[in-house]
């Protein structure tokens, strides 16, 4: 804004600083993404890998079937159910973890500085540790001869082992433990800056306690949420190890499903272009989210 | 008698915490707050002034005692259900809200229609002179702004009691003189009971009909300006409140005997010792300093510091106590008085007053 010649040298420099960065984030950024979407564009090889040849029929086969003997098309069902597997699940984990993260970063960031630092320090602790480990670790608990089970039969709850291990609620609960402290750190932020003061204000100004969460903490710690929600949603829509373990060969993901086609499926391509459509769902989910989140902060009167 | 009273406190006590570590915050207070007149609570830091602020809030509820309002018993009503709005220290302004929405936010939530809410709103805005602000989030607001923002807020569901905790202290001393006068014309147009805690007394002795001094959790005196100046209940009241000279000496009826000095004549408070050792105390601006002889109480000036329009001498008596003398400064500038010069000092009978306490 102004044109003070001496800060105007200074912001170059700033840039310059950055340019090695800013280099590597242009190139490790768009590169593999211009790579997929070239490749996605390309007919399959037959041991992998693609030929060059310019064909539609990756993503042609994103949505739909033909048939290999009269070649008469229909929706790809199962694609379609693994998209929707995808989004509901990521969905899922991402509201659980709001609604058990946002007590927990609550009470966090009411305890006196030395308590809020060890309990910040649990949170972190899990990371310490693989995340394959970590979901091998879920795996032993809930099948059907896990912990659980076996606990659940030893005080007669029931008489034989619920199925949980393989199910999508498997992904599910392995996703949410997974993604939670994701959710926690930035909600325990946005309240640890939250004046307290505004819960007397809210109240003395006859405001319910269930009014106070709706009109008062909600939209103060919103940043906090918004970022929690995209913290946890972007990576639990493109998970790949949780849904492979806990999810079996057969509740895939769309991470499952793309790996399925660089690998096992020899189809490079359409493997390319579905790693394109989650790029795409991402975005759109993230654009409507943002705007709906910060859309909602319009006066009521 | 109950429906001449806004506020009642009886035998109010705040104890926080148990066992060894429990602190008594409030030591039975019990007071009358009338209808539609500006009270202040005024005493040091940790006085209790604000645990009986928040009593009548609701964010407290008493350990022994009640509070009522109009006469009724509101002792644990919660505080939104109490008819009675607060003015916070830091504000507490919602940063998500603009000016206009957090005027409104106490009629919202109480549910009125949108139409009366925006009559309010306006005319709140119009009260605190904020029209042009309507619009803005409290972020981008002075202090000053900020301050009748909350003000409009806590008065526009048109409490039965207003309650202010020391909501002028973040200011600086040019605002707060503007606010002071602003906040006396808010009470006078609205008529709203308020209650105002401070520990600056001269904002309580220019604001308030009323006030009640507090110390240690109990409430010394409650009275006027000028009766809480002019007749202090009791030593901490008379050095809280303006600064006092205090003498001791023995009462005999309505004379003070200093030593074996002079015999004043005093004017006793209520509960002073009839005869015998007792502390009265004088302000430094009724002393007179009388150069030259005639009559009055010897004494040997120490020192005089000149402070623009006041001129303060510190003299000793004959028997050494010294007394701090205000006086207003002569058009040369010089009182004339020398470290060392035998003066005189009168006063007007009734300036002297009788403490309630055995010396």
């Amino acid at each position: 804004m102004s044109g003070d010649p001496q800060q105007a040298a200074a912001a170059r420099r700033g840039w310059l600083l950055s340019a090695p960065a800013l280099l590597l984030l242009a190139v490790g950024a768009t590169g593999p993404l211009a790579i997929m979407l070239v490749y996605s564009f390309l007919e399959p090889g037959d041991y992998g890998n693609v030929e060059w040849a310019l064909s539609f029929e990756a993503w042609f086969n994103v949505i739909l079937n033909r048939d290999i003997f009269d070649g008469t098309l229909s929706f790809a069902d199962a694609h379609l159910s693994i998209f929707w597997r995808s989004a509901k699940l990521a969905l899922l984990t991402t509201l659980f973890a709001f609604v058990v993260g946002f007590p927990t970063a609550w009470f966090i960031a009411t305890r006196n500085a030395g308590a809020r630092t060890a309990l910040l320090f649990l949170i972190t602790i899990p990371f310490w540790t693989n995340l394959l480990i970590r979901t091998f670790a879920i795996n032993q608990i809930i099948r059907n001869e896990g912990f659980l089970n076996t606990f659940l039969l030893w005080i007669g709850a029931i008489d034989q082992p619920i199925v949980m291990l393989y199910t999508d609620f498997a992904v599910f609960l392995g996703m949410t433990y997974v993604y939670l402290p994701l959710m926690v750190l930035p909600l325990f932020a946005a309240i640890d800056r939250f004046d307290m003061a505004l819960l007397q204000a809210g109240y003395d100004l006859y405001a319910s306690r269930w009014q106070i969460l709706r009109h008062v903490i909600v939209p103060v710690v919103k940043p906090g949420i918004i970022a929690g929600s995209i913290l946890v949603f972007i990576p639990a829509l493109g998970a790949y190890v949780t849904p492979r373990i806990l999810g079996g060969g057969r509740n895939m993901m769309i991470g499952n499903f793309i790996e399925l086609q660089f690998g096992q499926g020899r189809n490079w391509p359409l493997g390319a272009a579905l790693s394109v459509v989650l790029l795409v769902l991402v975005s759109a989910a993230l654009i409507v989210y943002t705007r709906f989140a910060t859309g909602g902060d319009k006066p009521h009167g | 008698m109950s429906d001449e009273n806004a506020v009642e406190a009886r035998a109010a006590r705040k104890i926080y915490g148990q066992g060894a570590g429990a602190v008594t915050a409030l030591d039975g207070v019990s007071l009358l707050i009338r209808k539609g007149e500006f009270f202040t609570l005024l005493g040091p830091s940790g006085c209790g002034k604000t645990t009986l602020l928040k009593l009548i809030a609701g964010f407290e509820s008493p350990t022994e005692g009640q509070i009522l309002l109009d006469g009724t018993d509101i002792t644990y009503d919660p505080p939104n259900r109490r008819p009675v709005n607060t003015v916070f220290q830091s504000y507490a302004l919602f940063p998500h809200l603009t000016v206009a929405d957090n005027i409104g936010f106490g009629l919202r939530m109480q549910g009125r229609p949108k139409r009366e809410v925006a009559d309010t709103v306006a005319r709140m805005l119009a009260l605190v002179r904020l029209e042009a602000m309507a619009d803005r989030k409290p972020g981008q607001l002075s202090g000053g702004q900020q301050q009748r923002v909350a003000l409009a807020r806590a008065l526009a569901p048109s409490p039965k009691v207003l309650l202010l905790d020391e909501p002028l202290s973040a200011l600086d001393l040019q605002l707060r003189k503007e606010m002071q006068v602003e906040l006396k014309r808010l009470q006078v147009e609205t008529g709203i009971t308020f209650v105002f805690v401070t520990h600056d007394q001269e904002e309580a002795l220019t604001m308030s009909d009323r006030i009640g001094v507090m110390q240690a959790g109990r409430l010394l005196q409650v009275g006027d300006p000028r009766a809480i100046y002019t007749r202090p209940a009791n030593r901490f009241v008379a050095s809280f409140i303006g600064e006092s000279n205090f003498l001791t000496g023995t009462r005999d009826g309505d004379t003070l005997a200093l030593g074996a000095g002079p015999r004043l004549t005093a004017t006793a408070m209520d509960g002073a010792p009839a005869s015998g050792p007792v502390t009265a105390a004088i302000r430094p601006e009724q002393v007179r300093i009388v150069q030259g002889g005639g009559e009055g109480i010897p004494a040997t000036v120490v020192r005089s510091v000149y402070f623009g329009t006041d001129t303060h001498a510190v003299v000793a008596l004959t028997d050494g106590t010294e007394i701090t003398v205000r006086m207003q400064s002569p058009a040369s500038g010089d009182a004339g008085l020398a470290p060392g010069q035998e003066v005189r000092l009168t006063f007007e009978p009734g300036a002297l007053i009788v403490l309630p306490e055995v010396a």
